[in-house]
């Protein structure tokens, strides 16, 4: 199947392997078979379930704990792996074939120092030079560090100096760039595609991610269900799948080039669905300078946005931004140190102006104060688009937090200043992450921005925000208290679908009792049976069989799963939506099935959506509106086709760049980053390119 | 590092603090006067009132347990009252008694059960594996006086190796007492060993599972080398817990295994001063035990540290 | 706050989350159901809870099983071996071994259940709580329980017994106090995995009350584990209580008590070993299987982790 005139270093036969569960042998291989040739580098490509790592992990003769192989063969340089004697097997791994793991988090021994797990690798070559090899700074000093002491992308970045150790001649890479940031993994890949050339290694690379794929890899394999579907060379398959699952699942990529939610068939023809024009002018929820910090850390500084009904807004941003603090803070799960939040229900249809929705408040859905929600749609009535240019929503608003808009808004973070761009991508960041916001892994932030985290944040803006703590006043329609202070009505509007569907349902309880149960809660369903009606329904609503009620979440595919976090978060009948990073974790095509729906229900039932994502293609597809989040605050905002089509910020333009569209023929090297340092002052932010789009100010620098 | 370190002290303090509160508090509520009993139901009133008054007893609770505390850092922990002898001198000779018992147990019992642990944990669900657990989950099953018991039977009626009781008082020397340690030891060990056992079983388990060690095996490195030097350390880490605890509960669980052997050690002493109501040696005992505990919980930090880079290194946090 | 992308093309192990409706099977398995099937599942868990049903019959049914008394005896059939009138022999007051390991096992298995029950619910809801609410009450109840924890539980069983006096009552009340704190420990830590779950945040972000969430989110998905302790903490409370009457504080002298009994008739071991060896037989395979119920269990759930530190 190779084009390659050499003889193959790896070559699959015929390969199945099984694994035992409850007494029965359930294959997860069947008969796979491939070959890769020296220098060349074969991506195993399929959703979850695929197989994909298992075939993968064969080729060092591993076997998950329970499995076996049940026919074929796995020869890796002439030797029938699987029938090496411990000691010759031993020489294998290592010396011939050498893994990269999915999460090098993970995979690094956490009572070792670096250098020593690099040594014991085996090879002739100094852990500096290797460490040098993979483009990490300072070796000498990174080598005696522990690998929590680590960024995400250092971490995979030691991984591979581990696997290249001792000169393998196949490196297999398993999933290498997944928990990654966008511009860290483009690096990482920019990386495994040098050292490939450097040290001419045959690669097996593991992925779902067809971007990766695209860029890396020479032929490509699709397996599903532990079956190869297609193997071709990685152009003539992205050009012209031949099967239809292949079709299907290129078809399911979004891209950053669709102008709308990519529709695919069965056929695996996709259509781009015009974007939904349902936005309304009403504000449903206003967050003026809210600031978030955790400890002695800001995650979130002096962000200002708001949604409107029936418009789908992005927070984009990468590990760290605070883009998930926000959601959560809105959600009433975490509060916030400063600034304001308002929800600004009333339910005035769509199309409704900034000064009817003054008298909105009469509404059954009561709660929210209706002379917040005119004031800041008075602002969006007075800014050209959005109601988030500055002066605007300064003025109308005044009563409500004055001295938040009023002064400056925003923290300098004059901090900042000092290049954070500077050096390699990860190198410089001398490895603190004691400062990074974003949990466990905010290390993934502090790789990216160069420099430590902990310095632009630290001085920044004490003076700014120290104001607004304490403005937020309370009342109707405050969001910035907790749920639990929250009037029902009010934790009703806003309601949040977690990022990891496995976790946000009850494995004990039903399907149907976790939609019901926010319909008892909230009294919008009265009696039992009322509840169990409207449960159906609302299932039925997420595109489920209504039988589903009675299921626990384990008898769901992930899809599924997320699907009735939707319908439980609809149960509320709420005015916001949040959605974080709700397709993150699904599979392509899933995703995409995902997608649609919810922009369907924003189009039925002109829900607003606050839309959570790192990936920017997603955002393309599905928002109308774009922020771009950088290390807690606001650096670009807009309409999403102006910001896609001429983003103004550095940091944008950055993301961008580094997004891995499924096309082999796309650019290869990302042109170098511009160097940049914030030069937003109080009073001078933004820069306003017109029709709503602004980019906070910036200056060039060198080096 | 220091921060992490502080706050273990820091807390075990307040446990100390709190449980001399508990302490106090539980052998004040004792029944009967103590004065009345030391002086026998038929004493005068007034012999009473003057003996309550020499021993501080008309002295509020409060105060009463400062003097305790602040004679207690000293290592005055009043007198008996049925030995009349000072409290702090007599319980440390028992104590000592003790430790010699103690000092074998852990040394057996924690190499040994970490060891086969370890064992069991590699050779998950193999011989070895079955071999282990079912003999732990048998020491944890059976009561140490019954091991004792059979042990009496085995070892000094069937074949008679080792005394089967104690005939020396607590001023023995060491050279008296070493035969008798053996027996009261062993019992002690089988039953601390079972916890250990399993708890090292179950951790090595998990971290042989984990990705790091996958990744260690597939760099090609020998088992035994997989196995000291990247799953140990991290499997060690629960295990040093569970043995913190089972040391601490020596103290306490020296008190049936010396009561069956007549041991002269510090679980007879808390058995006799229990029977007798001697409440400055149960205040003292129980004093005692805590500092153990404590210290012993604090060494498992250390141990932690050491075998954790997180707690050790800048940044680091326990979750 | 962390955007942690989940691998969306990981393991094979996470069951092809792909292919639609995996097993489709609508029914709704209750606790009691679910908890049947593990049982079926690990053998140890089988035989562990027969072992422990036929303690619970023969304890139940020990007056229709033997003829004799178990706290009067013939005084001129003392110390006898085994016969076909007494199967295990006498002790020293010509009470029949048999009948008092027989009855021994009423008392045995009503204080411990008795007293493992009051300590599991006593637990159970202040580990709960601790878990969910967090903050000062976690660190408060902890420092407490860990003061508690740091006297040695035979001392504190027999300063409360001296106090109080041996009645069954205020042994399950000194049980009590004793074993609550580890329950409260590895309750606590199997909350703690559960408190972060995504659905209770839900539940949080809904604004339902600690109680409600306690009942609904947290206690369901910590059954098995309290199930798995209840077992273990039984099997704890017989050796302490056996214990507590071999030292002479627990139960009073005619009481048909194993520990008692091992302590009465040990003198006398070379003469008649039955009287010593029928009641250690007694406790130890009640205790056995208490242990292999729950060991069984805890596999056959995954929930061997969470308990450990005991």
């Amino acid at each position: 199947m190779t084009t390659s005139p050499k003889a193959p270093i790896v070559s699959v036969d015929a390969l199945s392997v099984a694994y035992r569960s409850g007494g029965r042998e359930v294959p997860v291989v069947r008969e796979v078979s491939l070959e890769v040739s020296p220098g060349r580098t074969l991506a195993l490509v399929g959703e979850s379930g695929s197989g994909k790592s298992t075939v993968a992990a064969t080729l060092l003769g591993h076997l998950r704990h329970g499995s076996r192989i049940t026919g074929g063969r796995v020869a890796v340089d002439g030797k029938d792996v699987f029938a090496l004697a411990a000691r010759e097997l031993r020489r294998l791994r290592g010396g011939t074939v050498a893994m990269v793991a999915q999460n090098a988090g993970h995979a690094l021994t956490p009572s070792m120092r670096i250098g020593r797990q690099i040594a014991e690798a085996g090879g002739e070559v100094p852990v500096t030079d290797l460490l040098e090899q993979v483009r990490l700074e300072r070796p000498r000093e990174l080598a005696r560090r522990y690998p929590h002491e680590l960024s995400g992308g250092q971490q995979q970045r030691v991984a591979i100096a581990m696997a290249i150790a001792a000169r393998p001649k196949v490196l297999v890479l398993d999933e290498p760039t997944t928990g990654l940031d966008v511009i860290t993994q483009r690096g990482v890949l920019d990386l495994v595609g040098a050292l490939r050339e450097e040290l001419g290694l045959a690669a097996v690379l593991v992925s779902h991610d067809l971007g990766v794929v695209a860029r890396m890899a020479d032929e490509v394999c699709v397996l599903s269900a532990g079956r190869v579907v297609e193997a071709a060379p990685t152009r003539r398959l992205f050009a012209a799948p031949a099967d239809p699952y292949t079709r299907r699942l290129l078809a399911s990529v979004p891209r950053i080039a669709d102008a709308g939610l990519a529709v695919v068939g069965e056929d695996g023809m996709r259509e781009i669905r015009p974007r939904a024009d349902s936005a309304g002018a009403v504000d449903v929820v206003d967050v003026r300078e809210m600031t978030i910090d955790y400890g002695a850390s800001r995650a979130v500084d002096g962000v200002s946005f708001s949604v409107r009904r029936g418009e789908v807004l992005a927070l984009v941003g990468e590990s760290g931004s605070g883009k998930s603090t926000i959601a959560w803070s809105l959600a009433g799960l975490r509060e916030p140190s400063g600034g304001t939040m308002g929800a600004a229900s009333g339910g005035g249809a769509g199309g409704s102006s900034g000064d009817s929705s003054g008298d909105s408040s009469g509404d059954g859905s009561g709660g929210p104060s209706d002379a917040r929600s005119g004031g800041a749609s008075g602002g969006a009535s007075g800014g050209s688009r959005g109601g988030l240019s500055e002066g605007a929503s300064g003025g109308s608003r005044g009563g409500a937090s004055g001295g938040a808009s009023g002064g400056s808004p925003g923290g300098p973070r004059g901090g900042a200043s000092d290049s954070p761009r500077g050096g390699s991508p990860e190198g410089a960041s001398g490895g603190s992450r004691g400062s990074s916001p974003g949990g466990s892994r905010g290390g993934a932030s502090v790789g990216s921005s160069g420099g430590s985290s902990g310095g632009p944040r630290g001085g920044s803006s004490e003076g700014a925000s120290g104001g607004p703590r304490g403005s937020s006043s309370g009342g109707d329609g405050d969001l910035s208290a907790p749920a639990r202070r929250r009037p029902l009505a009010l934790r009703r509007t806003v309601q949040l679908v977690f990022q990891n569907a496995d976790t946000s349902l009850n494995p004990r309880r039903s399907v149907g009792d976790a939609v019901r149960r926010p319909l008892r809660f909230f009294g919008t369903a009265g009696s039992r049976g009322e509840a169990a009606s409207r449960a159906r329904q609302l299932i039925t609503d997420v595109r489920l069989e209504p039988d589903f009620a009675d299921r626990l979440p384990a008898q769901l595919s992930g899809g599924q799963r997320q699907r009735i976090g939707i319908a439980r978060a609809l149960a509320g009948e709420p005015d916001l939506l949040i959605a974080d990073e709700i397709t993150t974790a699904l599979d392509v095509s899933v995703q995409a099935d995902v997608l649609c729906l919810l922009d369907d229900l924003r189009r039925e039932r002109e829900l607003a959506c606050l839309f959570i994502s790192h990936d920017l293609a997603v955002v393309r597809g599905i928002a109308d509106r774009v922020v771009v989040l950088w290390h807690g605050v606001v650096v670009e905002e807009g309409p999403t086709d102006a910001v896609f089509a001429a983003p103004g910020h550095p940091y944008t333009k950055a993301l961008l760049a580094a997004a891995l569209e499924p096309d082999p023929e796309a650019e290869g090297a990302a042109a170098p980053a511009e160097e940049w340092a914030d030069a937003a002052e109080p009073g001078a932010l933004w820069d306003d390119l017109g029709g709503g789009h602004r980019v906070r100010r910036w200056r060039p620098t060198d080096g | 590092m220091f921060s992490f370190l502080l706050r273990r002290v820091v807390a075990a303090l307040g446990t100390l603090l709190l449980s001399s509160v508990m302490v106090f508090l539980a052998v004040q509520a004792l029944p009967g006067d103590v004065a009345t009993q030391v002086l026998g139901r038929d004493a005068t009133p007034d012999a009473v009132a003057a003996l309550r008054k020499q021993m501080g007893l008309d002295q509020p609770a409060w105060e009463r347990y400062a003097d305790w505390i602040k004679g207690a850092l000293h290592g005055d922990f009043g007198t008996s009252l049925v030995t009349t002898k000072p409290v702090g001198g007599e319980v440390a000779q028992y104590l000592g008694n003790s430790a010699l018992i103690a000092v074998v147990t852990v040394l057996f019992a924690v190499t040994g059960s970490v060891v086969l642990g370890v064992v069991a944990g590699l050779y998950r669900d193999r011989w070895p594996d079955q071999l282990i657990s079912t003999v732990s989950l048998v020491g944890m099953s059976v009561p140490e006086f019954v091991v004792a018991t059979v042990l009496v039977l085995a070892f000094s009626v069937t074949v008679p190796v080792f005394p089967a009781v104690v005939l020396y008082g607590p001023g023995a020397g060491v050279g008296q007492l070493l035969p008798a340690v053996w027996l009261p030891a062993a019992s002690l060990a089988i039953v601390m060993a079972a916890y250990i056992v399993r708890m090292a079983r179950t951790s090595v388990i998990d971290v042989m599972a984990s990705e790091y060690v996958t990744t260690a095996r597939l760099k090609g490195l020998t088992t035994w080398r997989v196995v000291t030097r990247h799953a140990l350390p991290s499997a060690l880490l629960p295990t040093l817990h569970v043995i913190a605890l089972n040391v601490a509960w020596l103290v306490g669980g020296v008190a049936v295994v010396e009561n069956v052997f007549n041991y002269p050690g510090i679980g007879k002493l808390m058995l006799t001063s229990v029977q007798n109501r001697d409440l400055p040696v149960i205040q003292a005992i129980a004093l005692i035990s805590a500092v153990v505990y404590v210290v012993c919980n604090l060494a498992a930090d250390l141990g932690s540290m050491a075998l954790n880079p997180k707690l050790r290194t800048r940044g680091g946090r326990i979750r | 706050m962390s955007s942690v992308k989940e691998p969306a093309g990981a393991t094979p192990s996470s069951a092809a989350p792909s292919t639609p409706a995996p097993p489709p099977a609508p029914v709704r398995p209750g606790f009691a159901a679910r908890t049947w099937r593990t049982v079926r599942s690990s053998r140890p868990a089988v035989i562990g809870l027969a072992i422990v049903a036929v303690h619970v019959v023969v304890a139940l049914l020990a007056p229709l099983l033997t003829p004799y008394h178990p706290t009067t005896g013939d005084a001129s059939h003392a110390l006898l071996g085994p016969s076909a009138d007494h199967w295990a022999g006498t002790d020293q007051y010509g009470r029949d071994v048999l009948t008092r390991v027989l009855y021994g096992g009423r008392y045995a298995l009503g204080v411990s259940v008795t007293a493992t029950l009051i300590t599991i619910a006593l637990g159970a809801v202040l580990g709960c709580a601790a878990a969910l609410r967090g903050g000062w009450l976690d660190d408060v109840v902890m420092r407490v329980l860990d003061a508690v924890l740091s006297i040695p539980a035979i001392l504190v069983l027999l300063v409360i017994v001296t106090a109080l006096g041996t009645g069954s009552s205020v042994i399950v009340l000194a049980i009590a106090v004793v074993c609550v704190p580890q329950v409260v420990r590895v309750v606590r830590g199997a909350a703690l995995t559960v408190v972060p779950q995504d659905y209770v945040t839900a539940a949080r972000a809904r604004g339902e009350s600690t109680w409600a969430i306690l009942r609904r989110e947290v206690l369901p998905n910590i059954s098995d584990v309290v199930c798995v302790e209840f077992a273990m903490r039984a099997s704890w409370v017989v050796l302490l209580i056996s214990s507590l009457s071999f030292l002479g504080f627990g139960a009073d002298p005619p009481t048909p008590d194993w520990g008692l009994m091992v302590s009465e008739n040990r003198t006398a071991i070379t003469v008649v070993p039955m009287a010593s060896l029928a009641p250690i037989i007694g406790l130890a395979t009640m205790v056995v299987g208490l242990n292999l119920a729950a060991d069984g269990l805890s596999k056959a759930w995954g929930v061997d982790r969470i308990r450990e530190g005991v």
